[in-house]
Formats: structure tokens, sequence, C-alpha cells
């Protein structure tokens, strides 16, 4: 009897916490795509946000810039992170689709740093030889300062806003056909490590284990090393700003979660990824 | 001690023999083990290679893109003289091809799949400046310079273009050349075009022959063939503003300037008069109009768009050949003074229009709100005034007639002696040229509004309703009959529309749109 009495009991407590689990509200989903350089950034975010507001469940994933973009067209992305200025068409066609130019949030400034291999006597490099060794013109390191030796590229894939600022504002023409396009920054460190020869790009963040290469604006400038003061006054010459895009202005939980970012605490995880803040 | 040493020395003996062993065991494993390296190392190589190669071949076929889209659609249509009324239909099937070989340098190719109407709307290369970024050249065919006839069918919020844009850019392509100077980092934007001018419209052409001053025959011009000598020039200037993240504003003027062959030795003014300063048949009729434009975006609890284009100036129409026709009359014999004569009689007719020079104008409204991610309604208002120069009632009586006079021509021959047998070929060529105000001339605004649905990327479902109001034109007789008007024959019943009074013309779309 009592045991028939206990598995009532045990039955009617089940009944109400799966009716419990029906009427708790869904924990808020808000989907992140875009920036492999901004992946790591945006899923610290995304971890820290999560800890303070648990009925939020915030989705990040990579696959490059270009890709977050049109995610962000197709709308199947609530926020698009982008390490590049969104391009005139990729803004016609959110004028198209939602008849919004998008918003552009600023939320961590960034260097591209060029790697070397630690034992590569070359040190510094001027915007327009960096250009020239990325399009193909300049082939061997000796035309630089270094080895008489071939150098071999390191680069993103087309899909990532890195590859696409490095393009235009460092090679201005086509990349060299046999420079090796990897999956991520990390991916390019890792790369430039183990080969002697190597150079790649890629966002501060991912730099360790190679050499940073000493970048001039131009032959008679001075060569700075990304350092977070030289990115921060604006010496070094490949900086840029890393964007987050949404297709209108941010309500509900995505403003909170794109106010949080810009605060205090969001702009904390910047530098502690190893990004600058943009106030 | 002889034999301790002896014991020693077997056992150093030993431990030697069994190093030697296990050397050369290990030095067996090492080689075996070079070996196994040394042909793992080949086949990285031959992948590597085969890697290689396969990236060779997928970096050509990255090289090209594939896009399109198919709208099929049902209608309900509600004008008198329409049959079938209710129809299915795919109103648009394009697939285009674009090959980019080098950064910079792309080829387009673009057909409508259509059943039973395939045509190919865009044939065009773009060479793109990689120095400054600022230049492209456009070649081929490709659509004219103008903000409604450049927004994709796929994108438009309402079913079809204006009825004014339709009216002056027939097949919004064109084939001829463009310069596009779109600086970066600079919402600006400048496009300078020159075309053949006669696309999307096809005209009959009389050949005029100067030796005997007489219209031999016709044949057709189609769009894709030049048609004159003049080019016509076409200019757009656009600019951005943006209101930080409120939205932004984008404004724009465009201008035609160019001239096509009237085709005829005859043209009019926009009031149907004719045009004194008028000389010869290949000389230019004008068409030139001007063009303003603005596209306002605000993001008020979603995306709004206020967009807008009113333009003016003069269209002209060729002369075309109409139609001719010959009828034989009954052949009479007449015997008088010795003579027989048998007289046969033709009687030819030539019907030609005049060419004309209307004074036009027109402007559209487009009110867009997007609700959510997935639905978006529409609201447009467009007017068109084909002739700015007649009033209502001018229109149906306003009219040209060349009075040609009759040409009758004579041919006798004679034969025999007892009686004379005259043999008598008679040819009455009546030509009319002439051209009467009528539907061509009527102002229409049209209301449109739809609705459409996104059901994901790729797929669009739409709802539109466009409801065309013709002007009440013309004047009406004693008994109350209109004098514009258009007779018709539905399933055998005969019909006429008169424009006198609204005539109901709407129409009812549901369209989806498949998009990849």
């Amino acid at each position: 009897m009592k045991k028939m009495k206990n598995i009532k009991m045990t039955l009617g407590i089940l009944v109400i916490a799966l009716l419990g689990m029906a009427f708790m509200p869904a924990p808020k989903k808000i989907t992140v795509k875009g920036s492999d350089t901004m992946v790591i950034l945006s899923q610290k975010w995304a971890e820290v946000y999560m800890k303070t507001n648990t009925d939020v469940a915030i989705q990040v994933t990579g696959g490059g810039s270009g890709t977050g973009i049109s995610a962000l067209i197709n709308g199947s992305t609530d926020i698009c992170n982008s390490s590049r200025p969104l391009k005139q068409s990729e803004m016609d066609k959110l004028k198209e689709r939602y008849n919004t130019y998008g918003i552009e949030i600023p939320c961590a400034k960034d260097g591209i740093t060029v790697f070397l291999h630690e034992t590569n006597p070359v040190k510094e490099l001027s915007v327009s030889q960096l250009g020239k060794i990325f399009a193909g013109t300049i082939k061997n390191w000796k035309e630089v300062g270094g080895p008489d030796t071939d150098i071999k590229l390191y680069g993103r894939e087309n899909s990532s806003g890195t590859y696409v600022f490095f393009k235009d504002n460092v090679v201005k023409a086509d990349y060299a056909a046999n420079c090796q396009t990897l999956p991520g920054t990390a991916a390019v460190v890792n790369a430039v490590k183990n080969d002697k020869f190597g150079i790649g790009y890629g966002g501060a963040a991912y730099a360790a284990g190679v050499k940073h290469c000493l970048v001039k604006k131009d032959d008679k400038s001075t060569a700075y090393e990304p350092t977070p003061e030289n990115i921060k006054a604006g010496t070094y010459p490949i900086t840029r700003y890393l964007y987050m895009y949404l297709t209108n202005r941010p309500t509900g939980d995505i403003k909170k979660f794109v106010d949080w970012i810009l605060g205090p605490e969001g702009q904390k995880l910047v530098v502690e990824v190893g990004y600058f803040p943009v106030k | 001690m002889k034999r301790k040493l002896l014991q020693i020395f077997k056992f150093a003996f030993l431990l030697i023999m069994i190093y030697s062993f296990k050397t050369a065991s290990a030095q067996s494993e090492t080689d075996s083990l070079g070996a196994e390296v040394t042909t793992l190392k080949d086949k990285v190589f031959g992948l590597e290679e085969r890697l290689t190669t396969s990236d060779g071949d997928l970096s050509k076929l990255t090289k090209i893109k594939l896009s399109g889209y198919i709208q099929a659609q049902y209608q309900h249509l509600e004008a008198p003289n329409v049959y079938p009324s209710s129809v299915f239909s795919v109103r648009r099937a394009r697939i285009k091809f674009t090959y980019e070989p080098v950064s910079g340098v792309t080829f387009v190719l673009q057909p409508d799949l259509i059943p039973g109407n395939i045509t190919l709307k865009d044939a065009y290369a773009v060479a793109n400046d990689k120095w400054f970024k600022t230049f492209s050249l456009w070649v081929g065919k490709f659509n004219r310079p103008n903000y409604e006839v450049e927004y994709s069918s796929s994108n438009r919020e309402v079913p079809e273009r204006s009825r004014m844009i339709r009216a002056i850019y027939p097949d919004e392509r064109a084939i001829g050349a463009k310069l596009e100077i779109a600086p970066p980092n600079i919402p600006l934007k400048v496009q300078l075009a020159l075309f053949n001018g006669n696309d999307g419209i096809s005209i009959s052409t009389p050949a005029y022959n100067f030796g005997t001053g007489k219209w031999d025959n016709t044949s057709t011009v189609g769009q894709n063939t030049d048609f004159d000598n003049y080019k016509d020039f076409m200019g757009r200037v656009t600019y951005g503003f943006k209101f930080g993240n409120l939205g932004g504003m984008s404004v724009g003027a465009h201008g035609y300037y160019g001239q096509i062959k009237a085709n005829s030795k005859d043209a009019l003014k926009s009031d149907y008069t004719y045009d004194q300063s008028f000389d010869k048949i290949d000389k230019g009729v004008p068409k030139q109009w001007v063009g303003l434009e603005s596209q306002i975006y605000l993001d008020l609890l979603g995306g709004l768009a206020i967009k807008g284009e009113y333009i003016f100036g003069v269209n002209s129409t060729p002369g075309y050949y109409v139609s001719s026709g010959s009828v034989a009359l009954p052949t009479t014999s007449v015997l008088k003074s010795d003579t027989l004569t048998i007289t046969s009689t033709t009687l030819k007719s030539n019907n030609y229009a005049p060419a004309i020079s209307r004074n036009f104008s027109g402007y559209y409204v487009y009110l867009n709100k997007n609700i959510g991610k997935k639905n978006q309604v529409a609201v447009r208002y467009d007017y068109y005034n084909p002739n700015t120069k007649l009033a209502a009632d001018e229109i149906g009586t306003a009219k040209y007639d060349a009075k040609v006079p009759d040409v009758v021509t004579s041919d006798k021959i004679y034969s025999g002696s007892d009686p004379v047998i005259c043999t008598n070929t008679i040819t009455k060529t009546t030509t009319s040229n002439k051209l009467s105000s009528g539907t061509a001339d009527i102002p229409y605004g049209t209301l449109t509004l739809a609705y459409s649905y996104y059901y994901n990327d790729n797929i669009k479902f739409m709802l539109g309703y466009e409801m065309p109001m013709n002007e009440k034109v013309g004047v009406v007789d004693a008994n109350g009959v209109g004098n514009v008007k258009t007779d018709y024959t539905v399933n055998g019943v005969p019909g006429t529309m008169y424009y006198n009074e609204k005539i109901n013309q709407n129409t009812l779309t549901l369209r989806v749109q498949v998009k990849f």
C-alpha cells in the first residue's frame, strides 16, 4: 500500500516537473556568425554573457566575414561578425531585402600582423613590399634583405574579412597563385611556425610562437611592431576595426547583448583576448 | 687461472655475438622502417601532386558562378477584352552565368527560359580598373541606367515595373557600352552610356526608293538589330547619405538624349500637327527626357522605404507601314471605231503612319514596409501621361491626314488589225498617310498593393493587386457613345471598351519565386 503511494507521489512529481518544464520560458537564442578573426572573442563574449544571463542562448560560428554577411542578408543569423566594412554591393542587398542600410557596430580594434619564422633574418617590411610579396612580384627573400630562398606565402581563404582587408589595403592586386590559403589565422601561424621561409598574415590575437614583422608605411617611414600602443596610436600601418552588423537597430535581448559588449565588461574581454577596445 | 680467463673470454665472445645479432636485427628494423617512411613520403608527395592538380581544376570552376530565379504565377485578369482571364504562367525563368577569368573582368550571360519564348536578357562583359578601383567599362546588352530598370525583378516588392518605365524603357535592356564611375569610400555613382536606341521596339520599315519616289517593300527591325545611325546617350548620377543608424537616402538624376530615324516623310508634333521643320525620311525625331529620383530608407520598427522618380520629356515613335491591299476589278470590253478595248483595273492601297514626337511626363512612388524578417507590404502609385499636349477631350479628335492624291497609271498594248485590240491595264494606287490620337495618348494612374512572404532565403510568395485607372477621355456624341474606344471579340462575342468611362483592367497575381 505504502509502495503504491510512493509510486503515485513519484508520478505526480514527474507530471508537475514536466508541466513546469513545458511552461518554463524557452531560452532566447541569438545567433552570431562570421569573421574567423573574431570567433574567439565572440565566443568569449557569449560564454561570459550567458553566465549572468541564463535565459539567453548565444550560438557563435565562424566561416569568415563574407559568410557572415551572406547569412545576415539571407536572414539566417541575428548578428554578423565582420573584420571588414560592408561593401556597397552588400549594403544594396540589405536595402533590397530589408529596406535598411544595416546597422554597423564597431566593437573592437585590431592590427593585422605579419608573421615570420623566428629564424628569418628579415625584421621589417614596408606595406608596398608586403603587397609585392603577396602579389607574387617579389618572390625571393634576397629581394628584401633575406637569404637567397623562395618566399612561401600563407594567407586566408577568400571568405575571410582579413583576406579582403589585406588584399584591398596591402596587396592591392590579386594574390599570387602560390599563396596557400588556410582556414583561420591560427592555421596561418602554425604554418609559418613550421616553415623557415614562410610569411603569413592574420589577427594579432593569434600571434603566439612566431615572430612579428615590423611594418612601415613606406620606405622612408619608421617601422612599427603591432603592439597595443602602436595599434591604438595608429602608428602601426595595418590597423582596422572589427564590426558587428545587424539588419535593423537591435531590440530586446540582442540590444542587451550588444550594449553589454560595448560596455566595460565586454570591452575588458576585448583586451583579454588580445584586441583593442573601441572606446 | 687460465680456465677462468677462458671462461671470461667465452662470456665476452657470447656477449659480442648477442650484441652483434641485436645490432643486426635493429639495423634490419631501421632499414625496414626507413623503407616504410620512404613509401609513405612518396604517397604523400603523390597525394600532394594530385591535390595540386585538383586545386587547379577546382579554381577554374570557382570562376564560374551560377544564379537565377523562377517566377511561376496564377493571374486573374479583370479586363473585359482578355480571354482567358484566369491563367497560370511562368513569368520569368532566368539563369545567370557569371564568369570571372581574372580578377576584375566579368562576363555575364542571362537567358530567360520562359516556355515557348526563350530570349537572351543579358550578354555583357565588364572590365574594372584595378588601379583606382573606380571605373568599370560595360559592353554588350545590359540594363539601361535607371533606378527601376536596374532594380531586379527578383527583389521588386510588386509584380511589375511602373507603366511609364515599361513604356520608355521597353524590355529594360539595350545594346551598347557604358562607363561606370564609382569611387571607393564615396557614395557617388556616375553612369554614362551609349546605346543603339531602338531596343525593345519592333519597327515596320518600308524602304523608300529615292529613284522612283515610291515605297517599295517592308521588313521588320527587331530589338537586337540597329535601325539607324543615331546613337542614344544616357547618363545617371546618384549620391547617398546616411542618417547614422536611423537609415539613409539616395538622390539622383538621369537623362536620355537621343534620336530615332523618323522612318517617314512626315513627322508630327505632340498635338498631332505637322512638324514643319521636318524635311527628310532619315532625319531623327527626338527621344529626350530627364528624371529625378530619390530613395529613403528608415529603420522604424523594421525597414521602411519610400522611393520615387519623376520623369518628363519627349519620346518619339518612328513612322511605320501599316498595311497594303490589292483588289482586281472585273475586266470590261468596249468596241468603238474598230477598236476593242479590254480594260483590267487593279486598285492598290498603301497605308502608312507618320512619325510622332509626344511630350510625356510621369512618376512612381513606392512605400515599402518590412514586418519582421519574413513579411513585407508594399504600396505603389504610378502615373503616366504619354501625351501632355493633348487635353482629355482632344484625345480621339486630334488627328493628321496627309491627303495623298491617288496615282493612276494606264498601260495600253495594241494588237491585231480588224478590230484593233487594245489591252489596257489600269492601276489606281491610293495612299493613306495618317495618324489619329487615341488609346496611345490616354493617361493612366495605377495603384498596386502587394504582400510578400519570405519563406526562406530561396522562396518568396507574393500576392499583388494592380489597379490601372484610365483617365476619362474623348468626347461623347448625342447617343452617349464615346469616340475613343477599343473593339474586341471574346469567344465570338464582340464588345467595345469606351474610354470616356473608367475601365476595369485590374489584375490579381499570386506568385511563387524560387531563387538560387
